[in-house]
Formats: structure tokens, sequence, C-alpha cells
């Protein structure tokens, strides 16, 4: 009885690491968030006034998270930037003077129409009865405030909707091979380049030295169930003939899979070791779904995060993977993208095959970790490192194959012996193999602190670049597409399972807020910081 | 993993074959699959250890066995000291020397040839002396901490990081291979380091383990031989590198670690300020 009636002090069950800002999920206003650290685990938190709290995991792993601080280089000012502050970030893109990096990839999204309906689509596209399609005219303005931006810019990436059934699809890539612009990437879905041998054979022409087209290719793993579940049919044949097709007209291929936890996270080493054998394919890129536009109900405290990507594949690949040969990259946030090239010779699973991490050659730290180090090795070394873990690497752009022979040069080692491996690495370049895990955020895991350094910029065809991330989450995809396509767009909520008694579908199979008292979620509250405005 | 390094160095000179881990460097393959200026830990390590040196801008420091000069020129940037580097080799003291030239840094940091057993620097001039991944090799490691003591002014410290090893019960794996026992042959347990530096007269201040470094070292060689098995497979061959022995070796190197067996530290000891009682140095052997 006395024991109670002391009244003793409990601690907190979790760590506070970070304060910063992020949207409602719901209205899209503007709030305060924070950031903890949870058995060893990082989660964003924030509040709306009307909505109330939300919290989403962030990363799975806190020791890595913290780590990858060190990881961040001082961004570039862009030439030019298309807005003014006004009313603070993520409500002024962009890119407006805050913002702290220049753009590494443009993407210009050239329709909303597509020849799938896939349960999950970031751009919540498909056959649709309203949307739009660029115009060339609308291109070459796109291109042209990529270019007035970046000078020199190193890839643009041609997406949608699905970016092969626009008329003017090579028209556009004549557009960008036209201008400074060194490399395109075409992020397709592959029926197109299945079936049409003639548009592949009209692709790889275009795939020049100093001028290279690489195709950035959905693939999602081997099981029909992720395929189906995924993007609604069984496409695994036509992802084999569009990949052979690829490799017969000369064209480098990113695998590009869409990753959930507990449909196909269990594939991929097996994606790996099958981009590592196909002859076309020089990289394979890792996005955990993004909870944006048009996906399944999800968890969003148990959804997959880059660690996770990176842990399973060291479990699937043991002999291929540690997890320190993934290095965060230092040009965006640290913890938005993680890299790793391997060496490899042979096919996978024959004797004489050999793979090599480049991490474990050199000591990538001495270069990359930009808050230890005044004084690098080697300064070529570093710009080589640089490009390689940036945004803007593709295998298959001519920059990526110079700055890998360039990183040769620091193995440093011996010629007495008659065997120069620098050389011997520069003459692997076409064996050279990339990996990239990139978490994009959603409305749930918005934290404003990644979004004012992201490198990866959507082309508006109203002249703006928008960093990615903001695009999908803030509400800038409803708003452009609202003004191409005349039809009003409602804000699409995620469908996560906490909000599930306040969703209803939208038109193009998303979710968005219930509408009470037919004013819709837009009538909410004003925004819970000091910013006290939302972007519509 | 290769039965030719077990002979004498071919090419190397005097002072080479002397110094073991010169030598095994003279060895071509070792060179191959070491490169030529990594030491476990990395410049990571090398910053934790000068931080513990008490050092202040326009000190003096001596980089015993400076290599090609990465640390040295480190410390003077970062620390903002004057810094001597020594290494046995000519080749590294030439390009070290042109490093801190392009560096900018010339005036500040200085390379000569020389032996750590019979520096030529006079007593009391240094406030710090480091020795990185080197000390293990000397042979007459008696004599080489009398000299770093000597040239140590009182209240100067010495950092050392290397390989630790319980030599007698290594496995036979690592004990039959020249190239790795020319390192490793006269490491000492972190005791044996301990008790050397205070029998030369100085105190211990700190003492770290650092064997996940050697670990990142051991994966560092195997990936190169991979990367050289994939690129250079026959000229490997006939330079005398087993690939078939590799992988064993490297496991039993892995075991060792694990065990506590092979390892590596990181020793900070300081000169007393006022002269204690004459230690005699003593042949810990």
């Amino acid at each position: 009885m006395t024991a109670e009636a002391i009244r003793q002090k409990r601690d907190r069950d979790e760590v506070f690491i970070e304060y910063t800002k992020s949207v409602c999920p719901v209205c899209k206003v503007v709030t305060d968030a924070q950031v903890n650290i949870r058995d060893d685990k990082v989660y964003l938190r924030k509040r709306c006034r009307e909505h109330g709290e939300f919290e989403a995991l962030v990363y799975g792993d806190a020791q890595m998270y913290l780590d990858s601080a060190r990881f961040n280089k001082p961004g570039t000012i862009p030439l030019e930037f298309q807005t003014e502050v006004k009313d603070g970030c993520p409500s002024d893109c962009g890119l407006c003077p805050e913002h702290k990096q220049h753009a590494c990839l443009g993407i210009i999204e050239v329709n909303t129409h597509c020849n799938l309906d896939c349960p999950i689509c970031f751009a919540d596209s498909g056959h649709q009865p309203d949307g739009y399609s660029i115009t060339l005219e609308q291109c070459a303005r796109m291109l042209d405030v990529f270019v007035a931006s970046e000078g020199e810019a190193e890839v643009v990436m041609f997406s949608g909707g699905e970016p092969t059934i626009h008329k003017h699809i090579l028209d556009f890539i004549d557009l960008a091979q036209a201008r400074p612009i060194r490399s395109v990437n075409l992020n397709t879905n592959g029926i197109r380049l299945a079936s049409d041998r003639r548009f592949v054979e009209a692709l790889g022409e275009r795939s020049r030295p100093g001028n290279r087209v690489n195709i950035y290719l959905q693939f999602d793993g081997f099981e029909e169930r992720t395929s189906r579940e995924i993007r609604g049919k069984d496409l695994r044949e036509i992802k084999r003939r569009a990949l052979d097709n690829c490799a017969e007209a000369g064209l480098t291929v990113t695998l590009v899979a869409a990753i959930e936890r507990d449909l196909n996270d269990h594939e991929l080493g097996a994606i790996v070791e099958y981009g590592v054998s196909h002859p076309a394919v020089r990289s394979v890129s890792f996005q955990p779904v993004t909870h944006s536009g048009r996906h399944v109900e999800f968890d969003p405290m148990t959804r997959l995060t880059n660690s996770d990507v990176i842990h399973g594949l060291v479990e699937q690949l043991p002999d291929w993977f540690q997890a320190r040969d993934f290095f965060p990259v230092p040009c965006c946030f640290p913890t938005c993208r993680s890299i790793t090239y391997l060496l490899t010779e042979g096919t996978p699973g024959s004797p004489d095959f050999g793979v090599v991490p480049i991490p474990r050659l050199l000591d990538i730290e001495d270069y990359l970790d930009y808050v230890s180090n005044r004084v690098v090795p080697d300064l070529a070394v570093r710009e080589a490192l640089e490009k390689l873990w940036s945004a803007s690497a593709f295998m298959g752009a001519d920059t990526t194959r110079e700055q890998l022979a360039a990183t040769a040069e620091a193995l440093d080692c011996a010629e007495a012996c008659g065997i120069d491996l620098p050389e011997a690495v520069a003459n692997l370049g076409d064996r050279a193999f990339m990996i990239v895990i990139q978490d994009f955020q959603d409305p749930y895991t918005l934290n404003v602190k990644q979004l004012m350094k992201c490198c990866v910029e959507e082309i508006t065809p109203d002249g703006r670049l928008i960093p990615f991330c903001a695009y999908n989450s803030v509400g800038y995809r409803e708003q452009v597409r609202e003004r191409m396509s005349g039809v009003a767009i409602a804000d699409v909520v995620p469908n996560a399972r906490p909000l599930q008694p306040i969703l209803q579908p939208s038109p193009y199979g998303s979710k968005i807020a219930a509408s009470e008292n037919g004013d819709g979620p837009r009538a909410g509250a004003p925004d819970a910081t000091n910013v006290g405005k939302r972007i519509r | 993993m290769t039965e030719s390094a077990a002979s004498p160095p071919v090419q190397g000179n005097a002072e080479q074959i002397k110094a073991c881990c010169a030598a095994a460097y003279g060895s071509d393959v070792v060179a191959l699959l070491l490169g030529d200026s990594y030491h476990p830990g990395g410049m990571r390590l090398t910053r934790r250890l000068v931080d513990r040196l008490g050092l202040v801008a326009g000190g003096r420091v001596l980089d015993v066995a400076s290599g090609r000069g990465a640390s040295a020129l480190m410390l003077a940037r970062e620390y903002a000291v004057t810094v001597d580097g020594t290494d046995l080799s000519d080749a590294n003291v030439t390009l070290a020397g042109g490093a801190a030239q392009s560096a900018g840094l010339a005036d500040r940091v200085t390379f000569s040839t020389g032996d750590a057993e019979r520096l030529t620097t006079k007593d009391d001039t240094y406030d710090a002396v480091l020795c990185e991944c080197a000390f293990c090799t000397f042979p007459d490691k008696s004599r080489a901490v009398a000299e770093f003591v000597r040239v140590l002014r009182p209240g100067g410290r010495l950092g050392l990081t290397d390989v630790t090893a319980q030599t007698d019960r290594l496995p036979p794996e690592l004990t039959s291979l020249a190239a790795w026992i020319a390192c490793v042959a006269d490491a000492r347990p972190v005791e044996g380091y301990r008790d050397l530096v205070t029998a030369g007269g100085l105190r211990v201040v700190h003492v770290e383990r650092h064997d996940a470094a050697l670990l990142a070292m051991l994966d560092q060689i195997e990936a190169r031989l991979t990367l050289v098995r994939m690129t250079a497979r026959a000229r490997a061959q006939a330079l005398g590198l087993d690939f078939d022995r590799a992988g064993p070796v490297l496991e039993a190197a892995r075991r060792a670690v694990a065990e506590g067996l092979l390892g590596y530290a990181l020793l900070v000891a300081e000169k007393p300020t006022s002269p204690g009682p004459s230690v005699a140095a003593r042949d810990s052997r």
C-alpha cells in the first residue's frame, strides 16, 4: 500500500533523435514530426490536429541509420532554381533556393496511360478514361528546364504511365540526345519490348558511345504469385522475351524490383543471380514498394526498408554479400539509397564463377566519409567513387564505365609481377554489376530533412523540378495531373491498415479520404506547424 | 597462399630481408594481395590512435614505417603538426615525398629512408611517435622501443597499432605459410607489447583491441585473390599462387581471430616527465 503511494518516474521506451517536418497522410497538411529509435528500429511519428497521430517504420536497423550520417556530401548548387522560398519545405517545390542538392537524375513522365493496371503503381496509372500525354513541345521545354538547371546533365529518365506506348517516345529520346544530357533511361514494364522488335532495334540504334540508352525494366521476381500480386498478371514470359530482345539489340538493362514484405522479399538473391547471368542486365535496383499512389493494404509499422533489403541479400547470398558491402549514397540524404558494385566472372553456379564486391578492394570510407575525412588519399579516386555512389550512376552510361576504371587505380598494386590489377579491372568493365537499394518516401514516412537534399527530381510540364518523394507524397502529382487533364483530382491517401475506416476508392484504383459533409478532407484544419499552410 | 614466398625474397636488398614485413612485400604475390598502402582499420583507426596522442598544433611527430605517407599527410593537415616520416623502402620515401609536395605540405612533412632501430634524430625531439602495423616485424623490438623513448620528449607519447598473435598456438595452415609468417612470426600478444614498452621505460596509458579490423583485412585479401583469379589466373599461378590452398588458409586465419590467437591492437604509452628509475632494456625473447 505504501509502496504504491510513492509515484515513480519512468523512462521512455525510445531514444529521440530528430525533430523534423512531414505531412498528414490524410489531408497533406504540413506537420511537425519526430524520429525515434525503439527496439533498434527507426520510426517517424507526427500528429495532425484533425486526423490524429501517425507512425511508420523508416529504417529497420538503427545502428546502420546512425552510421550512415557520415556519408553525406556537401550539395552542389544547381545553375537555376525554378521557384521561390515562400511557405517553406515541402510547399515550395521546386527546386527552391533552399534545396540542398542539384538534380542527379531528372524524370519526365510522358503520360498517365498504361497497358497494365497493376495493383501496385505509385503513379496511379492504367487504362483510364482521363489523364494526359505530353506533347513534343512540352517535352522539349521540360528538357530545356533540366539543362538550364544542370548545364551538362548526367541522365534523364522517361517514365509514365507506360512511356513505350507514347507515340512520340523515340522522338522524346532524340530530343534528349540533341541536348547536353549524357544518358537516357527508359522506365518500362517491357510489354512492347517483348513484342515489338523493331522498336527495340530503334532503341538500340539510339544507344551510342556518349549517348547511351539504358532500359529500366520492372522485374519483381520469378514466382507467379509475385507477378500477379504486384502486376495483376503473369508477366514472366514477357519479361524474359523483353530481356532477350534487349540483349540482341545491345541495350543494357537495369532490373527494377518492387519488393513487398512477405511477398517477394525472399527472391532478392535470385534476382541478383539472374541479373548477373543475363547478358543484357548490368544492374539491379531494389525498391521497397512505395506506399504512394496505388498499392495493396499495408502496415506502416512493419513496412520494408533499405536495411531489411540489405540484410535479406546477405542472408540469401551469404557467399556474395556482407552488410558492409553496401554504402550509403552521399549525394542525396544517406539513408535514402545504398549501393554496391560487384565484379563478376563466369555464370553463377558454375565452378569457376567469381564475384568480388568492390568495397572489399578499397576502403570506401576513406573517400566517402565526408565528416571524418578532411584529407582523402586520392582526390581522383574520390571523384570516381562519388560518381559511382550517386543517383546518376547507371551501368551502361559511359560516365559510370569511366569511373569504374578510375576507381581501379586505387587498387594500387605491384606492377612487378606483371599483373596490373587496375588495368585488369578496367577490362572487367563489362562484368561490373551495380546493386541499388532505394526506399522512396510515402505520405507516412516523409521526412523533410531527406526531401531537402533529394537529387531525383520529377520535371513537370510547367517547368518545375520537384523532388520525387515530394511529387508522390505531398500532393504535387495530383496537382499536375489535375492541371494537365482538366479533371479534378483528390489527394491520394495511403492504403494503410490504420486508415481503413476513412478510405474510399479513387477512380484510378488508389484510395482517397471519404468526404464528410461533402467538403472532403481539403477543408480540414490548418497546418499544425509554424508554416500554417498546405500546398493545395 | 604461396609456396614460392617460402624461400627468402628474391629481390629484397639487405634491409628488406632484415625487416620481415618489408621482405614479404618484396614478394610480388603478397604485394599483389595486400596492395601497398593498406593497414588494418584504415584511416579511421589511425585517427582513433592519433586522437589519443595529446597532440597540439605545431607539435612534432615521428611516423615510423611511414609507407607512402598517407597517415603523415593526414596528421599534418588535420592536427596541424610537423611530421618526419621514416621508412625502410627508398621507393616509398620517394612516393611519399611526392605526395607531400603535391599536397602542398612539403614544408611540414618530410620523409627519409631509415631504420627504426637506429634513428638519427636527437634525444627528446618528438611530441609523439607513431608506428602502425610495423612494430611486430622489427627483429630487435627492445632496441626499437629504446629508440622511441630516446627521441620522445618527456611527456611525449608512443602510438602503436599492430598485429597480435600467440605464435606458438597458431594452426599449421598459418605457421607453414611464409608470406603470412613473415608478418606475424614475431608478433606478440597484447601483453607482450605492453611488457616491451613498459620495460623500455614508458607508461602504458591506453590499450584497445581491434580484431574486426584484421577480419576486414582478411576479407580484402580474399577479394583481391578472387580478383586475381578472375583476371590473371595463369600469370598468378606461374608466380606460385595456389588458389586451392588460399581458401583454407583464410578460413584458418579467421578461426584464429575468433579464438583470440590472432588479432589487432592499439596501444598508447607515455614517456615519464621526470626521469624514473632507470630500466634497462631487456631482451623479451
